[in-house]
């Protein structure tokens, strides 16, 4: 479990400490990958709730979504199209719908507790 | 079963290992982005407000320059009457100077150190219309040598004093050809160039106007060349370091 956690800062760590600036060109390229990594966490944590988690799942589409993302963003610029649009579009519809999702599995768990405790007092 | 335990825990390290890589590449990403984000928004206010106040400033010195120019031209027209109205106060008084103030008059408007004034003519050089058929740009417009043509033709025939645009010449001024513009003294000057010169209008015309000379040239090359004799010509003194 610590594991992750001290690469997580690790991470954080480093890049807060790289002093590379990236040209505004591909400034749009970071930013949707920061939002495929979003999404494919987010993703993760719901598939671990509603039990149906698997790991080579996860890991495979934490990297494929953040290089498909780039990808397709840099397809659009050279084809003209705003493709990233798409992109950032497709991913940020997901992310509500998955933090929606978790939201409502939490509160039904945390009903079935409520109901539980109360009728263990009710006996 | 000890096997299965073991490939089982072979397994979990796996994944920790993959776990690891994730974060990693994750807190990588956030912390890049949020850098480069913030990086970007400090720069872009530092550039603009130091860039504008030092616009504003720059600005206002060459305003308080400007004027301070203006001022010292005007001062030195001043002296300038000045010192003709005391020349011509001695050559009241005595006769056999007089030929001498003269010369120095002629000189300095020569020199344009003075305002000239008298009749002359006016030569006005315009681009031909937009004809869709050449394709060379070239073709139709003035350059600065039908400017040094017209200029040479009217120092030949005994122009006094000679402006272009209201740009008095002197003796050491340059025309340089630049694109659509020409440059005389640093200044930049779009056609149409009206060229204005104080002479005998009528040497002057028929100066330019010679059969094969400097008009004819120039209709040749398709320019719309106007020739004006006037009355009465005003040009300004030569302005700045002089």
């Amino acid at each position: 479990m610590w594991l992750p956690l001290l690469g997580l800062l690790f991470g954080i760590s480093l890049g807060l400490l790289t002093d590379i600036e990236i040209p505004i060109v591909y400034e749009s390229y970071l930013s949707i990958a920061v939002l495929a990594a979003l999404d494919t966490i987010f993703g993760g944590i719901r598939a671990q709730l509603q039990q149906v988690y698997d790991d080579h799942v996860f890991v495979t589409g934490f990297f494929f979504n953040i290089a498909l993302a780039a990808g397709l963003a840099f397809l659009g610029v050279h084809l003209g199209v705003d493709l990233y649009l798409a992109a950032v579009f497709a991913f940020g519809v997901r992310l509500f719908q998955n933090i929606a999702i978790i939201r409502r599995i939490l509160l039904s768990k945390w009903n079935d507790k409520k109901a539980k405790k109360s009728e263990e007092t009710v006996q | 079963m000890t096997k299965q335990q073991a490939s089982k825990k072979r397994q979990s390290v796996k994944h920790q290992f993959a776990f690891l890589i994730v974060s990693i590449v994750l807190g990588f990403l956030f912390s890049y982005a949020y850098n480069t984000a913030k990086t970007k928004d400090n720069t872009m206010i530092e550039i603009n407000s130091s860039d504008f106040e030092r616009k504003e400033q720059l600005r206002e010195n060459l305003i308080v320059q400007q004027e301070r120019n203006k001022e010292l031209e005007e001062e030195k027209l001043q002296l300038q009457q000045k010192i003709k109205d005391y020349e011509q106060d001695f050559s009241g008084s005595k006769e056999g100077s007089r030929n001498l103030v003269k010369q120095a008059d002629n000189l300095r408007l020569m020199l344009g150190k003075i305002p000239g004034q008298g009749s002359g003519v006016t030569v006005t050089l315009q681009d031909a219309e937009y004809n869709p058929k050449s394709v060379n740009p070239n073709d139709y417009i003035v350059h600065e040598s039908h400017v040094f043509k017209v200029l040479n033709e009217l120092k030949i025939s005994g122009a006094q004093a000679i402006a272009i645009n209201g740009h008095r010449l002197e003796a050491n001024s340059y025309i340089k050809c630049n694109g659509p513009v020409i440059t005389i003294d640093d200044d930049q000057f779009p056609a149409p160039f009206i060229i204005e010169a104080v002479g005998d209008p009528k040497v002057l015309s028929a100066g330019l106007t010679l059969a094969g000379g400097v008009y004819d040239q120039l209709i040749d090359d398709n320019i719309v060349v106007v020739i004006d004799s006037s009355k009465e010509l005003i040009m300004p003194a030569v302005q700045g370091n002089s």
